[in-house]
């Protein structure tokens, strides 16, 4: 189709291409040629200008060089008077004059043309007739003659009435200068010139002829025309039309064709002489002038034509490409379109069988409890799988919904104030069951997020999350992995946001490297081939990329086939103004059960930093045991476990029923689980299980969970205090002033009446001294000069009263080794305590005793 | 300067030591106490004279008097030579002396620098 639309439109191009270039050639060269014939043509008129120019010049030049040899020949004439000198002297004084002006002859003429010379050779005219005519009728003449040697001269005849030799009247003077004279200046025969010259009779004949032969024939034929009058050729003509012309003394311009070479002849009258100026000028130097300029100005025509084509070529080819460029990116838009509405269409079927599955399951199961209507079980259980497919329908239809609101562009967010532990719980609720079906095993990993409330669209973001994990639970098979991971770190944004990092992770069948990179595209589903079962309308991923982009968040994916797929979520939220609440826990000794070794250090952290004075943790419920029964045997017992349900070994509850049988009920144990604990609930409380801790361990879940003890502790304390401390008196035996004052301080707090002394000899006589049951209770530091802490306790024991066996002697001792707890025991103390002094545990074991 | 900075610098638990008297008058009362404790001049007195069940005894009770106050870093040191009189090392005891005693001095320089700043 590309080819065939493509074809047509480069033959057009191309005929049309060589249509302007022909043309413009065309156009060109016959511009250049009638410019050409315009030029010559102006450049012959321009010479005929010349020509005529030059010759009117000439002709007045010829004036003025002939007028002032008139003058000098007529000055002749008026200084020398005939009537004073005789004709020897009239003669010498003409001659004289004459040599004095420069002229090389003198003669004089008679009427009847006899020509007397006065000096130099005797000379005459050549056609003497007219001369001497003109001479008679008393006007001025000149002519050209030879002398006796031949020689040319020009003569210049004036009027005058001399005596001849004959005795005669002359009618003229006649003097005369050689030829060269008149030519000379004239500059008729000058070299390298443009033109060159003839003088001529109006017959014909030459007057001063130039020594270029070329127009003698022409002249010639002229002679002979006077006589016959017939036109033969354009050649005749123009010499039909010179002749006239110089029978009417007229300027003549004409091109001759002499030899296949043109000529410009142009002529003019002479003043003071029937003679004709005729120039004749070669064309061939203007030919070369006119050739020249004529090459010149083809060259530059066909060189601009040239140019102007290449460059209407290169525009062409410019936008031809541009117009292929265009016609391209419509085909690959018009593609991506076709691309488009294929899968819509896909979809669209996708969508209709998918719909239709649970719509049929709808129809079918409500025909069957209609059917069954009595039954009870039956319909019950008609109505759970209706329920089950209307909910997988409306999910659908949601999707769908949500699709269309965003590519209407009308899907906006609704900012609320959510709390990440509230958004977490939910989601792990809800994904539960499913991940329980496929037996995969679920961790959620909560690294310090210290911000839990935040400003966020929390049903989106749950949508997201949802997302992401059904897509993990139903892409990995079962037995697989999946795990959701959050953990914050300070925002680019600044102060008041937090950046919240999410990921999901699974083990599943992962994606190919194509198909990640259109993972978010609308409509497309997993390859379809490797799992056909999945059901979903293939817009999960398109639907949660939009909300990414909506809550400016970043939404990352990294896949491999077969290992496993990792969604990196990264949002900046914007932190909740909610005061956060002081979340501090009595300085406990708690211990930590789990085999998720990353959740037990995260758990450690998070109840350090709320003021438990020791978590410790462990892996294993074997461990745990040991650990518990280790620490019991110093009486520093845990005051709370937290204990995984799922643990390698023995399972957590397990490990509850080994503690309590061991240890009894003292200490608090609190099942960890993520799962919904109602199924094993009664089991766990029975196994002497105290509460349950619900997966993720936020900061705020462990808080809540344990303040419970923390509360019924001090409450207990509180009760302790006020109930069965107030008013007992206790012996206090301390030999170190300082720790005396702390513990007097703390124990008088509590409202029991104390009573010191210095070391264990002073201790065994105020109670020796005292009435039996003064004293309610003995606390015992253990070194202490004169009598140390073991020996008083005996020496007391030993002594023969009521209350020496009975009264609690509890020691009070920086050592808090086993050897020294057992030693204690053995020399009839009750217990023993470490320390520093703690108020609550001291109140516990007072408690205990008194 | 705090009592807690004071606690820092000698190597103690301030929050500790506040959580159990909880008040912090009462720990700076008891901080003053300490400074006329005999119990570390008895246990070098003892020491010098080769009286080391005294030894005993005295750096026993400043290892009490640490625990109590929180004093994290002496405790450890008094800790060490506790163990080494219980054991009849008094090589190892007098080892861990000069230890011991620089970190005793060192709160008392602490406490009593945090008395004149309190003073002035």
């Amino acid at each position: 189709m590309v080819v065939s639309q493509k074809d047509p439109t480069i033959r057009f191009l191309i005929c049309s291409f060589i249509i302007l270039l022909i043309i413009s050639i065309t156009v060109f060269s016959f511009l250049g040629i009638y410019m050409n014939r315009k030029s010559e043509k102006t450049v012959y008129e321009v010479g005929e200008i010349y020509m005529s120019g030059m010759n009117q010049q000439m002709s007045k030049n010829f004036e003025n060089v002939i007028e002032l040899r008139f003058n000098q020949v007529s000055g002749i004439v008026s200084v020398v008077s005939a009537e004073r000198f005789d004709k020897e002297e009239l003669y010498k004084e003409l001659v004289y004059r004459a040599q004095v002006r420069g002229f090389d002859y003198l003669a004089l003429c008679s009427a009847e043309g006899e020509f007397e010379a006065l000096c130099g050779q005797p000379f005459k005219p050549l056609n003497p007739i007219p001369f001497v005519e003109a001479l008679t009728q008393g006007e001025q003449r000149v002519a050209v003659g030879v002398d006796s040697d031949g020689n040319e001269v020009v003569l210049l005849g004036v009027d005058a009435a001399y005596p001849m030799k004959n005795g005669n009247k002359s009618t003229g003077l006649i003097a005369a200068v050689p030829v060269e004279y008149i030519t000379d200046f004239l500059s008729i025969e000058g070299k390298n010139q443009l033109m060159y010259y003839h003088i001529v009779r109006p017959d014909g004949s030459f007057v001063i002829q130039n020594p270029n032969t070329e127009l003698w024939e022409f002249f010639e034929k002229l002679q002979k025309r006077s006589g016959l009058k017939e036109n033969k050729a354009s050649q005749e003509s123009a010499l039909d039309e010179f002749g006239i012309a110089l029978e009417h003394r007229s300027e003549y311009n004409t091109i001759l064709d002499i030899n296949g070479e043109k000529r410009q002849v142009c002529g003019i009258a002479l003043p003071y002489s029937e003679w004709y100026l005729m120039a004749v000028m070669p064309y061939g130097v203007l030919d070369d002038a006119v050739n020249g300029l004529s090459n010149q100005r083809m060259v530059m025509t066909l060189s601009s034509c040239a140019l102007i084509l290449i460059i209407l070529t290169f525009i062409f080819i410019r936008y031809f490409s541009m117009t292929r460029f265009q016609i391209r990116e419509l085909e690959q838009t018009r593609q991506k379109a076709l691309e488009a509405s294929k899968a819509k269409s896909e979809f669209l079927a996708n969508m209709s069988h998918d719909i239709r599955t649970p719509m049929n399951a709808i129809v079918g199961m409500t025909s069957i409890a209609s059917n069954h209507i009595d039954d009870r079980d039956q319909v019950q259980n008609c109505l759970k799988k209706i329920t089950l497919s209307s909910k997988h329908l409306l999910g659908l239809i949601n999707d769908v919904l949500d699709m269309s609101k965003i590519e209407s562009g009308k899907l906006a967010l609704t900012l609320e104030q959510i709390s990440l532990k509230e958004i977490v719980e939910g989601i792990v609720s809800i994904i539960q069951p499913q991940i329980n079906l496929k037996k995969q095993a679920f961790d959620v990993h909560i690294e310090n997020i210290l911000t839990e409330n935040i400003w966020c669209d929390g049903v989106r973001l749950n949508q997201i999350l949802l997302n992401l994990l059904s897509n993990a639970t139903k892409y990995t098979p079962e037995n697989g992995a999946i795990r959701l991971s959050l953990y914050e770190e300070e925002s680019a944004k600044g102060d008041g946001y937090i950046r919240v990092h999410i990921l999901v992770k699974d083990n599943g069948i992962g994606m190919s490297p194509e198909f990640l990179s259109k993972i978010y595209d609308s409509y497309s589903r997993a390859d379809e081939t490797r799992i056909h079962k999945t059901e979903g309308a293939g817009l999960g991923m398109a639907i949660t990329k939009y909300i990414v982009d909506a809550m400016e968040g970043s939404i990352t994916a990294s896949s491999e086939q077969n290992k496993g797929t990792e969604f990196h979520l990264i949002f900046d939220f914007e932190k909740a103004d909610t005061r956060e609440e002081n979340m501090s826990l009595p300085p406990w000794n708690i211990l930590v059960v789990d085999d998720d070794e990353f959740i037990c250090k995260m758990a450690a952290d998070t109840l350090k930093s709320m003021g438990i004075q020791n978590a410790e943790w462990t892996l294993s419920g074997e461990m745990a045991i040991e650990l518990i029964l280790e620490r019991h045997k110093y009486d520093e017992d845990y005051q709370l476990i937290l204990l995984d349900w799922k643990l390698p070994g023995i399972n957590g509850i397990q490990v509850a029923k080994e503690i309590r049988r061991k240890l009894g009920d003292n200490v608090p144990i609190l099942l960890i689980s993520a799962y919904d604990w109602s199924e094993f609930e009664t089991e766990a409380r029975a196994a002497g299980i105290n509460g349950f801790v619900s997966k993720p361990l936020f900061k705020s879940t462990l808080f809540h969970s344990l303040r419970k003890y923390a509360e019924t502790n001090t409450a207990q304390t509180q009760t302790d205090k006020n109930m069965h401390l107030q008013g007992y008196r206790i012996l206090l035996a301390e030999d170190n002033e300082l720790n005396w004052e702390i513990a007097s301080e703390l124990l008088s707090d509590l409202g029991t009446v104390l009573e010191r002394a210095e070391d264990g000899q002073i201790c065994l006589d105020k109670f020796q001294k005292s009435e039996e049951g003064y004293y309610d209770a003995i606390l015992m530091d253990i070194r202490m000069p004169n009598m140390t802490g073991y020996e008083a306790s005996q020496a007391i024991r030993r002594l023969d009263r009521s209350d020496a066996m009975s009264v609690p002697i509890i020691a009070m001792s920086a050592d808090a080794f086993s050897e020294d707890i057992q030693r204690c025991l053995a020399c009839g103390m009750n217990a023993h305590t470490a320390k520093p002094i703690d108020v609550s545990e001291l109140t516990r074991l007072l408690k205990k005793y008194l | 300067m705090t009592l807690k900075e004071c606690y820092s610098s000698f190597g103690g638990d301030f929050d500790s030591v506040l959580l159990r008297l909880s008040r912090e008058q009462l720990v700076e009362k008891f901080v003053y106490k300490f400074l006329d404790d005999k119990s570390f001049h008895l246990f070098k007195t003892s020491m010098e004279n080769k009286d080391y069940v005294e030894a005993l005894r005295a750096v026993h009770t400043l290892k009490g008097i640490c625990q109590n106050l929180s004093f994290t870093k002496l405790y450890e040191s008094s800790n060490i030579t506790t163990l080494a009189l219980k054991e009849n090392d008094y090589q190892k005891a007098a080892e861990s002396m000069p230890q011991l005693s620089e970190d005793y001095h060192l709160i008392i320089n602490a406490i009593k620098v945090y008395q004149s700043c309190k003073e002035a």
